[in-house]
Formats: C-alpha cells, sequence, structure tokens
C-alpha cells in the first residue's frame, strides 16, 4: 500500500440525464488526472446523471455492475486510475427500488459501492420520495490506502464517519451536491470530521445550476487536524491536485488521541437514548 | 431569533454573482438569443434589468416600455431610460393604449368602473407584449417580482408574474432596494415608492396598508415558521395586522401554482408529475 497518494478533486458541472456526456467528462478529466500524476480522480455526488434529475430517476438508473460502470472500469484499467463517482444505482433485485451511491473503481475493476445512508428530505431536498437508504458503511483496503466513502447529508452525521474511520479508513471521501445556501454548513463540517476522527477527508461538490439549485462547489482536502490543504473555485467547475500523506496521520493522532479515548460504552447510552428520542 | 433589520442584510456581491449566474446559464441553456424584460421606470424592473444586462450584456436584452394613455407617466418613462442608459439596453416604446381600447370594447360586459378588472387587462396586456416579442426574437421573459409581493399575492395572475424566470423572486423589497443600490441604480430611483401602475396614483404601500419595511420582517418571521404571537411581541405590532398578512399569504399559494386539477390519473401535471425543468 503507497504512503504517499496524489488526489484529483474534479469538481464537475453535470449535464442533465446525459449519461454519455457526464461520462466523456469523466473520460477527459481522469486522463487529465493521470497527466497530472494523480493516483484517485473523484466526481461529485450523481455526477453520471446530476443531481436534481425526480422522476427521471427511474429511467436513467442502473445496476451495479452496469453499463456506465463498465465503461468508468474500462477508463480504470486503460488508464490506471482509481476513480469514485455518483449515480443512481438500481437494485437488482426489483425494477424501481433506486439508491444514491458512490462507486469506486480501480485499474483491477470495481472495487466497491457504497450507498447513501442519509437521504435529505427537507427544504429543496426529496431523497426519500426516490431512494432507499443504505445500511452500510464503507471502508475499502486498495493498493492507494483505506479509502471510505461517504455522500453529502451524511456529513451531519458524526457517526457514520467515526463508524467509517474505526472501520479503518483513512482517507474518507465525500461526494457532495450540496446548494450555495449551505456552503457554511459544508465549510464546517467537513473540517470537523476530519478533526474528530484524525482522518484525511475529501469532498468533492458539484458546480454549475441544476433548476435553479446553484452548488457552490467548493471541494476540498482536508488534513486530519482539520486544515483545508486544498481547495477549488466557488461555484464553477474546478480541478485541484492535492497530496496525501497517510504517514500524517500519526503525528495527528498523537497529538489528537480522539481514537485513543474512544469510549465504546458511550455508544450503547447512545442507541438507547436515540431508539427512545 | 430577534427580528431585526439587520437579518434582511446579505452580501449583495455575492447575490448579485449568483443571479447574474443563474441568469446566464439559464439563457445559454435555453439557445435564446437574450431576454426581454418589461421596464417600467420602477425598481424591480430596473434591477432585473441591470442584472440581466450584467449577465449577459446590454445588447442582448431589451427592455419594453409600455406606457398606456389612462395611466401615462412621463417620470417613470425618464425613469426607465436612466436605467436603459446605465446598463446599455436596448428599447422599445409600444403604445398599449389601442390595444387597451380594443380589448374594453371587445369584452361584452367590460365595465369601466372596476378598475381592478380593468387593471389585470392591462397588466395581462404587458404580458402579452412581452411574449410576442420573446417568441419572435427568441428571447427569455425576465420576470420582476419580488419576494414580499409575490408572497402577499400583490399580483396579476398570469399578468406581471408570467415569466420564463423571475432573479428576484426570493428577495424581500427591501433586499431588492439594495440590491439596486449596490448596483449602482440612482437612489432617487431605488427608493422611489413602488407601483403596479394600474391605474393612477396606485401605490403598493397604500394598497398593502403596511411599510415595506415592517412587511419584510413579518414575512421573513413567516418564512421559518414563526409563531404570530411573538411575530407581534418583537415588532409591536397589532395582533390583527400579522394575522392579516399571513391570511394574505396563505390564501393567495392559488397565484403562485399551476392550476389545481382532480386526481385522476397515474401522474398528474402540477401535482406529482415531477419533472426538471430542461432547458436545453
Amino acid at each position: 500500500m503507497k504512503n504517499k497518494i496524489k488526489l484529483a478533486l474534479a469538481q464537475i458541472s453535470s449535464k442533465r440525464e446525459s449519461k454519455s456526456e457526464n461520462l466523456r467528462k469523466i473520460e477527459k478529466l481522469t486522463l487529465k488526472a493521470k497527466e497530472h500524476g494523480a493516483d484517485l480522480v473523484i466526481f461529485p455526488e450523481m455526477s453520471l446523471t446530476g443531481y436534481v434529475v425526480l422522476d427521471q430517476v427511474y429511467e436513467l438508473a442502473e445496476t451495479i455492475p452496469g453499463p456506465s460502470t463498465e465503461k468508468v472500469e474500462a477508463l480504470a484499467k486503460r488508464t490506471g486510475m482509481h476513480i469514485i463517482f455518483g449515480m443512481p444505482e438500481l437494485s437488482e433485485k426489483t425494477q424501481a427500488t433506486v439508491f444514491n451511491t458512490a462507486v469506486f473503481v480501480g485499474p483491477r475493476g470495481l472495487i466497491g459501492k457504497y450507498r447513501k445512508m442519509y437521504l435529505p428530505t427537507h427544504s429543496v431536498f426529496e431523497e426519500k420520495r426516490y431512494f432507499r437508504p443504505g445500511y452500510e458503511v464503507t471502508a475499502f483496503q486498495t493498493d492507494i490506502g483505506n479509502i471510505g466513502l461517504s455522500i453529502c447529508y451524511d456529513i451531519f452525521f458524526p457517526e457514520v464517519y467515526r463508524l467509517t474511520r474505526l472501520k479503518g479508513a483513512q482517507l474518507i471521501v465525500c461526494i457532495s451536491a450540496s446548494p450555495a445556501v449551505r456552503k457554511s454548513y459544508f465549510e464546517i463540517l467537513t473540517s470537523a470530521r476530519a478533526l474528530e476522527n484524525t482522518a484525511f477527508l475529501a469532498y468533492v461538490n458539484l458546480a454549475g445550476v441544476e433548476d435553479g439549485l446553484q452548488f457552490w462547489g467548493g471541494s476540498r482536502l482536508v488534513c486530519p487536524t482539520g486544515d483545508v490543504v486544498a481547495k477549488a473555485k466557488y461555484d464553477e467547475e474546478d480541478f485541484a491536485v492535492c497530496d496525501v500523506d497517510f504517514s500524517d496521520l500519526r503525528t495527528a493522532e498523537t497529538f489528537i488521541p480522539t481514537l485513543r479515548d474512544l469510549r465504546p460504552e458511550l455508544f450503547d447510552k447512545f442507541k438507547e437514548c436515540a431508539e427512545k428520542f | 431569533m430577534k427580528l431585526i433589520s439587520s437579518l434582511l442584510e446579505m452580501d449583495f456581491s455575492e447575490t448579485q454573482k449568483r443571479i447574474c449566474r443563474f441568469i446566464k446559464e439559464y439563457v445559454e441553456n435555453a439557445g435564446a438569443k437574450g431576454i426581454v424584460l418589461g421596464l417600467s421606470g420602477g425598481i424591480d424592473s430596473g434591477t432585473i434589468a441591470a442584472l440581466s444586462s450584467l449577465a449577459i450584456g446590454g445588447e442582448n436584452v431589451l427592455g419594453l416600455m409600455l406606457p398606456e394613455k389612462e395611466n401615462f407617466n412621463q417620470k417613470d418613462i425618464d425613469d426607465a431610460k436612466v436605467v436603459a442608459a446605465q446598463f446599455h439596453l436596448e428599447t422599445q416604446v409600444c403604445d398599449m393604449s389601442d390595444a387597451l381600447c380594443g380589448l374594453y370594447g371587445a369584452i361584452p360586459v367590460f365595465d369601466q368602473s372596476d378598475r381592478l378588472c380593468k387593471g389585470n387587462v392591462k397588466a395581462r396586456t404587458r404580458m402579452i407584449y412581452l411574449y410576442y416579442y420573446a417568441n419572435k426574437q427568441n428571447r427569455i421573459v425576465c420576470g420582476s417580482s419580488d419576494k414580499s409581493e409575490t408572497m402577499m399575492g400583490y399580483f396579476t395572475k398570469w399578468g406581471d408574474a408570467a415569466a420564463d424566470i423571475a432573479p428576484i423572486m426570493d428577495l424581500y423589497k427591501t433586499q431588492v432596494r439594495k440590491l439596486a443600490l449596490h448596483l449602482g441604480i440612482p437612489k432617487e430611483l431605488a427608493l422611489k415608492p413602488s407601483t403596479p401602475a394600474l391605474w393612477p396614483n396606485q401605490t403598493a404601500e397604500s394598497e398593502l396598508g403596511i411599510k415595506y419595511e415592517t412587511l419584510d420582517l413579518i414575512l421573513y418571521g413567516l418564512e421559518r415558521f414563526m409563531a404570530p404571537e411573538d411575530i407581534v411581541d418583537q415588532l409591536a405590532v397589532e395582533k390583527t395586522l400579522v394575522d392579516r398578512i399571513k391570511s394574505r399569504w396563505l390564501a393567495n399559494e392559488h397565484k403562485r401554482r399551476m392550476p389545481l386539477a382532480p386526481k385522476i390519473g397515474y401522474r398528474s401535471v402540477g401535482n406529482d408529475f415531477r419533472l426538471p425543468r430542461h432547458t436545453y
């Protein structure tokens, strides 16, 4: 496993309902990431289809593996790159059960997927209308490190990140479709989640406007002490390359020993209270 | 939450940037050649004219001035010209007087003394002019409704609120005024009393029965689910006033939506047909 890797934060504006065009963009930026010496390129939530697709999600969703993931797998094999992107995933067992999923592929094919656990259904969001939530946190041991996945609103739930970290993730990726009115929350939470778990956090947001929703971009890499070490532009498409040195974790964990000081008995209490809430 | 005027402050540079980006992307994605908007000489239309010009260039924005003899006001025309010159808009004056006279004469039950019904004919006739230019010249109709009047239902259904985009519909009137000043619109114009100009000497605040400074704070509280009693306490206003504003806001939802249809089919327009608005 590599101790140092290079990430590319591919902050794109997706063309809604045009998987072919978005796949072309994914290909173009994966090649660009390779040129920059990146090991991993990350695209935003629902970057395959665009975020505000509403009822069209039933036409756009695909199984994993499926036609689109196979194309991205082929791209990863051809370039030797690792790629993370978001898409609506159709259940293999039913015809209209859809998940909001992050897909992780590498040079040897599909590494895994993460189904968004917390589906925002308030304000302008109506994800529970369309998606079934996921039930598992993920941490994938890969050639480029132990990497966990999360999606957007999950970041409001520290337990998702704590579990992901406890499963071994040293870099937690959060792909997002966050509109501008929520920018300040994400700027705080990305640093908080990295800091409290002493993990690297790569946040990649959509840019552009969909149905009046303006995605604020601002993708970033946050180091385990909560500092933002790389940041893409606000609002517009951008591409940022940054370095992750996993040996920094040791320095952070000794200085901020939150994992050492973890109190498992509180989690039982947490469960008990949450059930009665 | 303390209901004070500073709540309505915002970063107007950021607001300008967001609205301009919204306009530009919409026009580009729609493949339109530009924008047409009604240029009344008022603050709302002046603000959308300025924003449209900053977004896509004044040469791509057509400001229609639509005077008519009953309500003719040279000052409004002059103010509209000031904004047009400042933001390099194309303009066109269309005197609606003959069209309106024709309509009045063609409606068998037309009642000259009913100024509200007659005024609504004027607002809808303006819409017809705007959409004619939009169709003919492949332009987007840019609406000038703000959040205060939209929440209050203070507009003509299918009239002044009829548009393809509404760039300032999420800004209260007091915010629009400040945005206008930020954009460099002359103070005299930015702060002049608003009027729908449906009949002579009509002003919005006298019809609504409240100053926008107070109205906007009441609406701000209602928007955030504040209890009317709390709004009354904080603003030291009569309970009847807040109740009246709340009732009016709720009663006018029909003006802000697609027409109501009985649910019969599998998926219904305006109800559970949830499709993305494509502009390309």
